[in-house]
């Protein structure tokens, strides 16, 4: 069974160093408004979907809690345009892949979205050969 | 914008060696440019073709401080500031994949192309598929030629290519998307591109007397794009684009 985990970081962190570190992920809006730099989120599932589309990448995985609802969560990446000059391709995260992910949770109450996300396979090995794993500022 | 399009795929490209030929013979019917010279001097028309590379290895990428920071914040008026204050992320444009525009168009970190030939100069846009047309035959914007990437003429001017774009559209994140900044249809932007030794160079001027107390300007950079590198099809898919909406609290209800 997967298990779902929450880390809560301590400490806030300045909103102008929020923005300078966040906003180079995306390159398309500012991260800080849908996901809270302060805080991680953890999750281990299967990949559902992986839409590989301009401006952003999403990758949809299913993990199961402690009381055996299962969690759908959304991944935000860059643009398919940016990640295909880093080595990743629309068949780089397949449904079925088993993947666990660390990154930002989203802020909107009751939603369940990752944002500058590190994915890796459960034993932390890499998801493909040759493409990129961490989505996070580039500066 | 949209007759420009339709002559590209009928026009003929020309070398910027015989757009110099060409445009030195243009010349003679253009307003001239204000240099001390009374002919263009030798070069006066640089090599900006190619394929330019703006991405985040290349520049930061834009972000709420990019370009637009300390040094060269926007002095905003009262109805931006009005604006800015009530501005919902949520009802950004982009999320429905609207394009930006100048001056935010030219800092997003993707390839560009610039094609020259004598009568226009071509900007494309590998970011959302946008194509600008700078016109350098003398022609002026007429009431039809209100768009999302306004009507620019251009001139050669002492090794740099000066473009003036107006007939913009309000847009509500028509000056920058980050700081949710409007821009009306009486922005203005002035662009100058040179080359300095392999790279591109451009400063990039806005005015809107509607929503800037007084010009704005940056300076960037692009280098050249690895050989052999053509422009890949953006396709700005909706869902993509509005799929993270859904993680922002929401503003109003």
């Amino acid at each position: 069974m997967n298990v779902q985990r929450w880390m809560v970081a301590a400490g806030a962190v300045a909103a102008i160093a929020v923005l300078e570190r966040a906003a180079p992920l995306v390159a398309h809006h500012a991260t800080t408004a849908f996901y809270d730099a302060s805080r991680k989120v953890e999750a281990q599932g299967t990949v559902t979907k992986f839409l590989f589309k301009n401006p952003h990448a999403f990758l949809y995985f299913n993990s199961t809690d402690g009381s055996g609802q299962t969690i759908e969560w959304q991944i935000e990446l860059g643009s398919p345009l940016n990640l295909a000059r880093t080595g990743w391709t629309p068949d780089t995260l397949k449904p079925g892949m088993d993947i666990k992910v660390a990154g930002q949770p989203s802020r909107a109450e009751g939603t369940h979205g990752i944002c500058c996300a590190t994915i890796t396979r459960p034993d932390g090995s890499p998801v493909a050969p040759g493409a990129r794993l961490q989505e996070e500022p580039r500066r | 914008m949209r007759r420009s399009i339709s002559r590209i795929t009928r026009g003929r490209r020309f070398s910027p060696a015989g757009c110099a030929v060409v445009l030195t013979v243009l010349a003679a019917g253009i307003p001239p440019a204000p240099t001390a010279q009374s002919a263009p001097p030798a070069g006066a028309v640089p090599d900006l073709a190619g394929i330019w590379d703006g991405t985040p290895k290349v520049r930061p990428p834009n972000s709420a401080t990019i370009p637009w920071g300390k040094a060269n914040f926007p002095e905003v008026n009262e109805r931006a500031l009005a604006y800015m204050k009530v501005f919902d992320e949520a009802v950004s444009p982009k999320y429905d994949c609207q394009p930006s525009t100048p001056p935010a168009l030219e800092y997003d970190p993707y390839m560009m192309e610039i094609v020259q030939w004598p009568d226009r100069v071509l900007l494309r846009y590998e970011k959302d598929d946008q194509l600008r047309t700078v016109w350098l035959d003398g022609r002026r914007a007429t009431v039809q030629d209100f768009g999302l990437q306004g009507f620019s003429v251009g001139r050669y001017e002492t090794n740099a290519l000066i473009v003036e774009t107006d007939h913009f559209v309000f847009d509500i994140t028509g000056f920058d998307d980050y700081n949710g900044i409007p821009s009306s249809q009486q922005k203005r932007v002035i662009e100058r591109y040179w080359r300095e030794g392999s790279e591109l160079r451009a400063t990039i001027t806005v005015e809107d007397p509607m929503f800037l107390r007084k010009p704005a300007s940056y300076t960037t950079r692009w280098v050249p794009a690895p050989s052999g590198y053509k422009l890949a099809a953006f396709d700005c898919d909706q869902e993509s684009a509005r799929a993270s909406i859904k993680f922002l609290v929401p503003k109003y209800k």
